[in-house]
């Protein structure tokens, strides 16, 4: 019968090991997340429960266990919940993708706003708006087409070469300004309503998502995760480079490949849900990486998007003057004054840009 | 063709970028427990060479014999666990730590839920230690002079416990002193038999350091063998076009090579 050891020889990163398995936590690491998820429940219950029809924490825990009034638990399991679970995993999904494109491009630049899916999403909204006079559910459907096709069209085009850094990026920077000439002309072909709706998209929101949206955006989010747990420790080997990490018997094209792939799935799995959140893909990572001391955390990256989406609707739902925003208006918001304050307090301790 | 002699070679490789070919039919024999150096003058294929033997070019014909079975229908993690590459300019992460970076040279004996076992522990600090790395351990690597972190690197590469090493220009950039400190530890893993592989670009370094020595020009091997044979001023002339004169390094009675001195400085 083996026994799970602790070895804390290493005090910053202790050992658990069960048998022949080992896992290393970093301290840090595990208590920038578990942080990061205390003030993502705090907030979340706080959203729960605040709103134009606000309630009491124990009349939302009443509702949320089944024991409140009918109004109560109509507002928190329809209108609440599938909203801030949809924004959880949206933010989830952009968190994880910024990580991901910041490590397969190693440029600390490397979102999907800048290598062209947030534009593609947007071209595939527009057309469902003009053509289709876009619901919704068309809408999205196409926005996830328009980021994975971009995604598609990027593989393709850097296929052969070195699908990482700066070919990446300057095709992805092609791609983008490419769409983003597209989405210029659809824009100026549509009338004045569909134009506000399609603005309105633009600028991403939450509201009104139910529970079909929050399961699509999880089951998104999941399959994210379970692919970056397989390719996290290659992506890891990759930040030596893609020499040392060959040398070090790591399948590079296919590791490159599969974390492109990935990528371009859950952005377009949380843009196609929410539309294009400003700055969350890019800011997440960065935000974990000061969080956590190391660039290293996938899962800290993943739930810091959580946490500033989940922030941003609900200050979007308090709004301004009595008045509900989009929350695409205040993500950018939060997440630049968030990185802000974290870039002045630690400018002196050298950790990584 | 296979021989049981070498653990390393190429046979008949050609070598190239895309459509331009460096090398045409190579064949050449890494022998096991020397400290191979390979010298030549700028562009004549030798860093091609070297990035064929650790797999990073795929020859686009023959073939690149690792135990006899050609690398690239091997697993990419059975390779690394034979061989380890030391690359000319190799890439450390903002931030990491000198443990850190040593530790990733354990990747292909880890898995998911094999994250650091009790020997990745053991090796990590043996490796550090035989080069002089250990009270580095927790300062960044960006922190550390050349030296410190040409060592650290190849502190990373025995982490990987290969018993083939294959260094690409690991003096280049350094100053003398670390030079010299770098090929000592390479002299020193050789004496504890380790199989070494360097392209180097001083002539006298490779006559002091190597046991074996191949000469490149133009794609193709002009010499082979011991420091004492290959470096004669006749050969030396044939490979870099240059009129010297050896003599015996007062130091090691290695040769050592002294360009002749032209019109202008006389």
């Amino acid at each position: 019968m083996t026994r799970v050891q602790v070895d804390a020889s290493d005090r910053k990163a202790p050992v658990i090991r069960f048998g022949d398995y080992s896992v290393r936590l970093r301290r840090r690491t595990a208590a920038a997340i578990g942080g990061t998820l205390l003030v993502l429940l705090a907030i979340a219950f706080w959203a729960a429960s605040t709103g134009s029809f606000a309630m009491g924490f124990d009349r939302l825990w009443a509702a949320l266990t089944m024991n409140g009034t009918t109004a109560d638990e109509f507002i928190v399991w329809t209108v609440r919940l599938p909203r801030l679970v949809t924004g959880i995993c949206v933010g989830a999904c952009l968190g994880l993708a910024g990580v991901l494109f910041q490590t397969l491009s190693r440029n600390p630049l490397g979102s999907p706003d800048i290598l062209g899916l947030t534009q593609g999403a947007t071209t595939g909204a527009l057309l469902s708006l003009i053509l289709l006079g876009g619901s919704l559910a068309t809408t999205s459907a196409f926005a996830a087409l328009g980021a994975l096709g971009t995604g598609l069209t990027i593989y393709l085009l850097t296929r052969g070469g070195d699908p990482s850094g700066y070919r990446l990026v300057l095709v992805g920077i092609g791609v983008a300004a490419i769409l983003a000439g597209i989405n210029g002309y659809l824009l100026t072909r549509t009338n004045t309503i569909d134009a506000f709706r399609a603005v309105y998209w633009l600028t991403g929101d939450l509201s009104g998502r139910d529970w079909d949206q929050a399961g699509a955006v999880a089951a998104v989010l999941a399959a994210g995760t379970i692919a970056t747990c397989i390719l996290v420790r290659g992506l890891d080997a990759l930040r030596l480079g893609d020499a040392t990490a060959t040398a070090l018997g790591v399948k590079v094209n296919g590791v490159q490949v599969a974390a492109l792939i990935t990528a371009s799935v859950v952005t377009a799995g949380g843009v196609a849900v929410a539309g294009p959140l400003a700055f969350v893909a890019l800011a997440a990572p960065h935000i974990a990486a000061r969080l956590t001391g190391s660039s290293r955390s996938f899962l800290c990256a993943a739930l810091v998007g959580a946490l500033i989406v989940t922030a941003a609707d609900a200050a979007a739902i308090v709004g301004i003057g009595e008045r509900q925003l989009p929350t695409g208006v205040v993500t950018g918001v939060v997440g630049g004054i968030y990185l802000m304050w974290l870039l002045v307090t630690q400018r002196k301790k050298g950790v990584m840009p | 063709m296979t021989d049981s002699l070498s653990p390393l070679a190429a046979r008949n490789a050609t070598l190239g970028y895309g459509r331009v070919a460096i090398s045409e039919g190579l064949d050449v024999d890494i022998p096991e427990g020397e400290f191979t150096v390979i010298l030549g003058p700028n562009a004549c294929g030798k860093s091609t060479l070297l990035k064929a033997l650790a797999r990073m070019l795929k020859p686009s014909a023959g073939q690149v014999l690792l135990d006899g079975k050609d690398i690239h229908s091997q697993p990419t993690r059975a390779v690394a666990r034979r061989l380890g590459l030391l690359p000319q300019s190799p890439i450390a992460p903002d931030g990491i730590t000198v443990a850190d970076l040593v530790a990733r040279g354990r990747y292909p004996h880890q898995g998911i839920l094999r994250q650091w076992s009790a020997e990745d522990e053991k090796v990590v600090a043996e490796a550090m230690a035989a080069t002089d790395v250990t009270e580095l351990a927790s300062r960044g690597v960006d922190e550390l002079s050349g030296g410190q972190r040409q060592r650290v690197w190849i502190a990373m590469v025995l982490a990987q416990q290969t018993p083939l090493l294959l260094l690409d220009e690991p003096t280049t950039y350094l100053d003398i002193t670390h030079q010299i400190e770098v090929l000592d530890l390479c002299a020193k893993l050789h004496r504890e038999g380790q199989t070494l592989v360097a392209v180097l670009h001083d002539l006298n370094q490779a006559a002091r350091y190597a046991t074996h020595l191949i000469a490149m020009r133009d794609g193709a091997i002009v010499a082979e063998g011991a420091p004492v044979e290959i470096l004669t001023a006749a050969t030396v002339e044939k490979i870099f076009d240059l009129p010297c004169r050896i003599i015996d390094d007062p130091e090691t009675g290695t040769p050592l090579v002294i360009p002749r001195a032209g019109p202008r400085d006389l």
